[in-house]
C-alpha cells in the first residue's frame, strides 16, 4: 500500500514569528517539520508496515527549495518526497495550496491513501485536506483519531465534541489525522544519515499545469488587515458563598473539560 | 583551518534535544534523586533507540562507526538537561572499545576519578589503571556506595578483585581522554542551562517595582558568565576535532577543555545562583539539580587545577 503524507515545513514555533509588508509570514529563516504533521508521517510508516508492502511518499509546499523539515520526516522512515518550490507559489491561498498538493498527488501516481493534518500550525485554516479531496475527486474523512485498512476499506473513528462516529470509505481517499493518533517515533541516527541520500522530486508551478493558477494571481482570497489579538480577558472569579464548587463544576462541563 | 560542524552533526544534536526535552525534563531529573537507581530509563531507552549508545561502536560490531566530533553536541545536550544517565562512560568509552553491549551501560573508576557513578546499575564495570583496562561484570566485583553532591549521580568505590588488565594503557590513555572530553561537553551545557534559566528568572523577578533583570549588575554577570562559556566551546569542540582525528596535543587539548568548561560552568552556577537570591538555595527550586551536577562534574574525570598542570607539564616537554 503507498501513502502520501501531506507535509508542511514551517517557521520555528518557539521562535516569535514576523511577517512581512504584504502581511504574509516571514519565512526566511530555516523551517521545521509541523509537530502536527509527525502524526501523519507516523500513521502513514504504520500502516504500510501493516500491509506489507508499498511506501511513503511525502508532499510538501514551501519557498526557497526547503528540504530541513521534510528531511525530518525522510529520516522517520518516508521512502521519498516531491517539494513544490517556486517563486510562482509566493501568496499562494488556501485553495492554491490544495491545488498544488492535488497535482503532486497526481504527479506521484500510485497512492492508495493520503493523510495530513487536521490544519497546520502557523495557517490554521484547516481547509486544506478536504480541498485536496474535492480536487481529486476522492472521499474526505476528517478528524481521524484512529484509522484501519481492511480489505480496500479505510475506517476510521471521527473526533467529535461528544466522542467519536465511526466513518468507512472506499480507497483511495483522504484522510485528516488529529494529534493523538499516534505516538510519533523519534528518527533514528540511521534514519537521518539515511535521509540525506533519499529521492525529492523538485517541481515548479509549470511543471504541475498551474502556471497564473496559484500564487498572488490565483489566490481567491488577500490580507487585507493585519492587527494585535486582543488581549487576554480577566477569568471569571467565584466568591465562595458555599455554591463556588457547583458553579466551578458548572463552568468546566460548559467548555467540556469535564 | 576553517571548523563546523555539518549539517547531519547538527540534526543528531536537534533531534536528541526533542527526544530529551520529552524525557528528561527536571522532574525526571527530580526523580531519579528519589528512586532506587538515580537514572531516567525512558530517556536511556529513547537514546537507544535513536542510535545514540552506539555511535561511536564499530560498523561490524552494529554501530554507526562515528567519531568523538560527531557526539559531543549530543553530549552537551545530555549537560543541558542534567541526565542522570552514564552516556559518557556508556557511549563515548564503553561502546567503541566493545566493553559493553546493547542497552547495557557500563561505570568507569580511575585514579582521577576513583568512584564509579551508577555503577549498581551497569552491566560493565570498566576500571582504567596505569597497568591497563579492566572490566568486569557488575556482579563480579564488590561495590560501597559513597556520598554524593549530586542526589542522582550515585557514586560506588570499585574493588575489581584480581581481575587481569584485558586493554594495553594505550587503550586507558584513549578511554580517559574520552571522559575528559565528554565531562567537559555536559559541562557547557549544563552552564548553558543554567544562565538561560537565571535569564528567564531575572526577566520575571521584581523588586523595587521593576524587573531585576533591568539592573546592570545583574546584566554584567550574566554577561561574564556567557562570555566563559562561549570561551570554553570552542577549546571542547577542538578537543572533539583532536581526537577524532587522533592527534598528537589531543591528550593537551582535552585538558583545555576541561579547564575551561569547568571554570564556566562553575562561574554560571556561581552566577545563577546569586541572581536567583533565597529561592536558588532552595532543593524546590530547579537550578539545584543543574548546580549539583555541574559542581560534581567539575570535579570529576581531574579537576580544572589538576588539567592546568598537565597542560604545564606537556608544554614543558615540548621545549
Amino acid at each position: 500500500m503507498n501513502v502520501v503524507v501531506c507535509v508542511k515545513q514551517i517557521p520555528d514555533p518557539s521562535v516569535p514569528g514576523q511577517l512581512e509588508a504584504d502581511h504574509t509570514l516571514d519565512r526566511s529563516a530555516k523551517p521545521i517539520l509541523d509537530e502536527s504533521d509527525s502524526f501523519g508521517v507516523e500513521m502513514a510508516l504504520q500502516l504500510v508496515d501493516a500491509a506489507g508492502g508499498g511506501e511513503v511518499t511525502l508532499i510538501s509546499l514551501a519557498p526557497n527549495g526547503e528540504v530541513s523539515g521534510l528531511r525530518t520526516a525522510l529520516a522517520m522512515g518516508a521512502a521519498k518526497a516531491v517539494l513544490a518550490s517556486d517563486d510562482a507559489f509566493a501568496g499562494t491561498d488556501a485553495l492554491g495550496t490544495a491545488k498544488v498538493l492535488a497535482k503532486c498527488i497526481e504527479r506521484v501516481g500510485d497512492a492508495d491513501l493520503v493523510l495530513a493534518a487536521t490544519e497546520s500550525s502557523d495557517g490554521y485554516t484547516g481547509t486544506v485536506p478536504v480541498q485536496v479531496a474535492e480536487l481529486l475527486g476522492w472521499p474526505a474523512l476528517t478528524f481521524a483519531k484512529k484509522v484501519d485498512i481492511a480489505d480496500g476499506v479505510v475506517t476510521i473513528q471521527r473526533q467529535t465534541e461528544a466522542g467519536y462516529d465511526v466513518v468507512q470509505s472506499s480507497l483511495p481517499a483522504v484522510v485528516s489525522v488529529t494529534a493523538g493518533v499516534v505516538e510519533p517515533r523519534y528518527p533514528s541516527f540511521k534514519g537521518i544519515m539515511a535521509a540525506k541520500s533519499k529521492p525529492v522530486d523538485n517541481v515548479t508551478a509549470a511543471d504541475l499545469g498551474l502556471d497564473g493558477q496559484v500564487g498572488w494571481a490565483g489566490a481567491r482570497q488577500s490580507i487585507v488587515k493585519v492587527e494585535q489579538a486582543p488581549a487576554r480577558l480577566a477569568g471569571e472569579k467565584f466568591e465562595d458563598d458555599g455554591t463556588a464548587a457547583e458553579k466551578i463544576v458548572a463552568f468546566l462541563e460548559d467548555l467540556k473539560v469535564i | 583551518m576553517r571548523f563546523e560542524f555539518s549539517q547531519e552533526q547538527f540534526q543528531f544534536r536537534d533531534a536528541v534535544r526533542d527526544v530529551l526535552a520529552k524525557t528528561c525534563q527536571p522532574g525526571d531529573v527530580r526523580e531519579a534523586w528519589n528512586n532506587q537507581t538515580g537514572r531516567a530509563p525512558s530517556a536511556w531507552a529513547a537514546l537507544h533507540d535513536m542510535g545514540v549508545l552506539a555511535m561511536l561502536a564499530p560498523t561490524e560490531a552494529g554501530g554507526l562507526g562515528l567519531t568523538e566530533l560527531d557526539i559531543v553536541l549530543i553530549l552537551e545536550e545530555t549537560g543541558r538537561c542534567a541526565l542522570p544517565e552514564p552516556i559518557v562512560e556508556t557511549a563515548l568509552i564503553a561502546a567503541p572499545e566493545g566493553w559493553v553491549n546493547g542497552t547495557d551501560s557500563a561505570s568507569v573508576s580511575l585514579p582521577e576519578s576513583p568512584f564509579g557513578v551508577w555503577t549498581d546499575t551497569c552491566a560493565s564495570v570498566v576500571t582504567l589503571t596505569a597497568d591497563g583496562v579492566r572490566v568486569a561484570p557488575r556482579e563480579s566485583v564488590r561495590l560501597t556506595q559513597r556520598e554524593s553532591v549530586d542526589g542522582a549521580r550515585r557514586l560506588f568505590a570499585i574493588d575489581m578483585g584480581s581481575t587481569a588488565p584485558i586493554a594495553p594503557v594505550t587503550s586507558t590513555a584513549l578511554a580517559f581522554r574520552r571522559g575528559v572530553l565528554g565531562t567537559s561537553a555536559q559541562l557547557l551545557g549544563l552552564a548553558d542551562r543554567m544562565i538561560e534559566m537565571t535569564v528567564d528568572y531575572v526577566k520575571e523577578r521584581e523588586q523595587f517595582g521593576v524587573k531585576i533583570g533591568t539592573f546592570q549588575a545583574v546584566k554584567h554577570h550574566l554577561a561574564n558568565a556567557r562570555t566563559k562559556l562561549e570561551f570554553a566551546r570552542p577549546l571542547t569542540y577542538r578537543a572533539a576535532a583532536s581526537l577524532a582525528s587522533r592527534d598528537a596535543l589531543a591528550s593537551q587539548h582535552v585538558s583545555m577543555a576541561k579547564v575551561q568548561s569547568s571554570d564556566a560552568a562553575s562561574l554560571a552556577a556561581r552566577v545563577a545562583l546569586q541572581c536567583h537570591g533565597a529561592i536558588g538555595y532552595t532543593t524546590e527550586c530547579d537550578l539545584h539539580l543543574f548546580m549539583k551536577r555541574s559542581w560534581a562534574l567539575e570535579r570529576a574525570w581531574g579537576a580544572a587545577n589538576w588539567h592546568r598542570r598537565m597542560i604545564a607539564q606537556s608544554l614543558f616537554e615540548r621545549l
